[in-house]
């Protein structure tokens, strides 16, 4: 009886550690020590990033379709809460994706959408002011820190962004938005009163885990969140290169002139 | 006058019309008549004056330094003598385009040294196309530094970065000594690759297209234009910028710009100049028989 109490001991002993050792890896946050940091002790989100999902097709979970891969979606619980009629524009807009998809007149994709956008962007980073540059038509996001947002009616396609630092996470208040800009090619939209909070955690030296909590109490009936993740591209001497939409396209353009002037 | 009331409100008044002044008064220089410095960092503000005052104090200037020992260029900057996006060379001014006052040092008649067979392009993109600015594509190299409405430097270890706010543009420059990239890759803003010499950053710019101009007039290059600029600062708000721009295709020699950076009032941030969303000329102009500028063609 003493050892068949013995072993059973042992066995659960055992067991409550392999169980905790396991939630640990589960929750833990990378050491200090592990991370790249700045010279001001910040974690060094330096470098070029990103995503390796399908979001900027459709961010909730989607099948194939010619042209669209398939895709989990980034939507936590999947779930986008419109209102009544915001979710029929939705389906609207779904329906007319590929001609009232502001992104397909090359504007610019606004927030977070650029993020997930499927280009890389580097990010630049300083104590007063982290930029954020895509390669995507020369998107840029001046991350002011520590600082107030301006004031006064202003609509921005990709906001007026401040940001500051909680603990090794980077939070960044976006405000200043338009409503010209869409969240996916799958008609998700938004108003200008769009509220971002995003915030940039690094993971280990290449990996960074991204949330935006997305506020718009013209559209959705609560805030919600998306998360990801962004991968550092570790080839060697990587550097962004340019998309230049609406050059390409004026290109076309111009030449069907040149050619129709011709007959 | 009596009332208390109104004695502080008119103070609150006066003091926030103080503010604003102040916040828009640009630092160190003399103001001369519409608004540009006659002098910049006691030396005369236009080029062909300022350059051979800046290059002694280049060599004579110990600037601020960032964490990594670089010096410390960051911060809100504008070119408030350059004309040069209207015009590189001297101009008089016209019912369309204000006066300008050359950017060229070298050579000394401050034109651009075209070879005599392209000499006639300009005046034909004058006449027939669209400044590549103008429906908001990129400014190139060097443009970018003397663009409109200002920009902003950002440093970080192995990294020089400048944005701008017109149109956005930015050009991220590794000083890490990483190589250029393949020359098939064409950029509109080319693959820069900086150096620090001293306290001068000197980059080297290939891998540019011929689809960029100098300026608004038709100043041109070709896609085998390579560029050297040298950034050093001479005093607390002033970078000493030149620019070689070398292109045995198109100029009899490698030629050369100066002009003086000035630090932006403090509290300056650059904001977002949405260029193409907010374009509606470009149908217009198009209409009119401008066209699209695709790049250099032969010499007619």
């Amino acid at each position: 009886m003493r050892h068949r109490f013995a072993d059973c001991f042992v066995v659960t002993v055992a067991l409550t550690v392999l169980a905790w050792t396991h939630a640990s890896a589960q929750t833990a946050v990378v050491e200090r020590g592990a991370l790249p940091r700045t010279a001001d002790g910040k974690p060094d989100l330096s470098g070029v990033w990103q995503v390796l999902n399908t979001a900027a097709w459709d961010i909730q979970d989607h099948q194939a379709a010619l042209g669209v891969p398939a895709g989990q979606g980034v939507v936590e619980g999947n779930v986008i809460p419109y209102q009544p009629w915001a979710l029929v524009r939705k389906q609207e807009n779904f329906k007319d994706r590929r001609t009232a998809d502001p992104e397909t007149k090359c504007f610019l994709p606004g927030v977070p959408r650029i993020t997930y956008m499927p280009y890389p962007f580097h990010i630049v980073q300083t104590p007063a002011h982290i930029a954020i540059l895509y390669e995507y038509l020369h998107a840029a996001r001046n991350v002011f820190m520590n600082s107030e947002h301006l004031s006064g009616e202003i609509e921005w396609f990709m906001g007026d962004s401040r940001g500051r630092w909680d603990g090794d996470t980077l939070v960044v208040d976006v405000r200043h938005l338009t409503d010209q800009t869409w969240l996916d090619r799958a008609g998700n939209f938004h108003s200008e009163a769009l509220h971002l909070v995003e915030r940039y955690t690094l993971v280990g030296p290449d990996h960074i885990a991204y949330e935006v909590t997305v506020e718009d109490p013209k559209v959705f009936t609560r805030p919600w969140k998306m998360s990801m993740t962004l991968y550092r591209r570790v080839e060697r001497n990587v550097r962004i290169l340019e998309y230049e939409c609406y050059a390409y396209v004026h290109e076309e353009e111009a030449r069907r002139r040149e050619a129709s002037a011709l007959k | 006058m009596r009332n208390p009331a109104f004695r502080l409100s008119l103070v609150t008044a006066a003091l926030t019309v103080l503010v604003w002044v102040l916040a828009a008064t640009p630092a160190a220089g003399q103001e001369g008549g519409g608004g540009r410095p006659q002098t910049v960092a006691g030396c005369p503000a236009l080029s062909r004056g300022f350059y051979p005052c800046a290059k002694p104090k280049a060599q004579a200037f110990n600037p601020p330094r960032t964490p990594d020992g670089k010096p410390d260029m960051q911060g809100a900057w504008t070119a408030p003598t350059a004309t040069g996006s209207q015009n590189i060379e001297d101009y008089p001014g016209d019912t369309f385009l204000g006066p300008a006052r050359s950017l060229i040092v070298d050579p000394s008649d401050g034109k651009v040294p075209y070879r005599p067979e392209w000499a006639a392009k300009r005046q034909e993109h004058l006449k027939e196309y669209i400044d590549p600015m103008g429906s908001c594509y990129a400014p190139g190299i060097p443009r970018q530094v003397y663009s409109p409405r200002g920009l902003n430097i950002l440093q970080s270890p192995g990294v020089f970065a400048i944005v701008n706010e017109l149109s956005h543009y930015y050009r991220i420059i590794p000083t890490d000594g990483s190589p250029h990239i393949g020359n098939t890759i064409r950029l509109y803003m080319g693959d820069s690759r900086g150096r620090w010499e001293g306290n001068t950053l000197v980059v080297d710019t290939d891998n540019l297209t011929d689809r960029t101009w100098l300026d608004i007039v038709g100043d041109f290059h070709s896609a085998a234009l390579r560029v050297t600029e040298r950034f050093t600062l001479i005093d607390p708000d002033t970078i000493f910028f030149e620019t070689t721009l070398n292109d045995p295709k198109v100029y009899r020699q490698p030629w050369t710009m100066a002009f003086p950076l000035r630090r932006a009032a403090k509290g300056h941030e650059i904001m977002e100049e949405a260029c193409y969303e907010g374009d509606h000329d470009l149908p217009h102009l198009l209409d009119n028989g401008f066209k699209i500028y695709l790049g250099l063609t032969p010499p007619k």
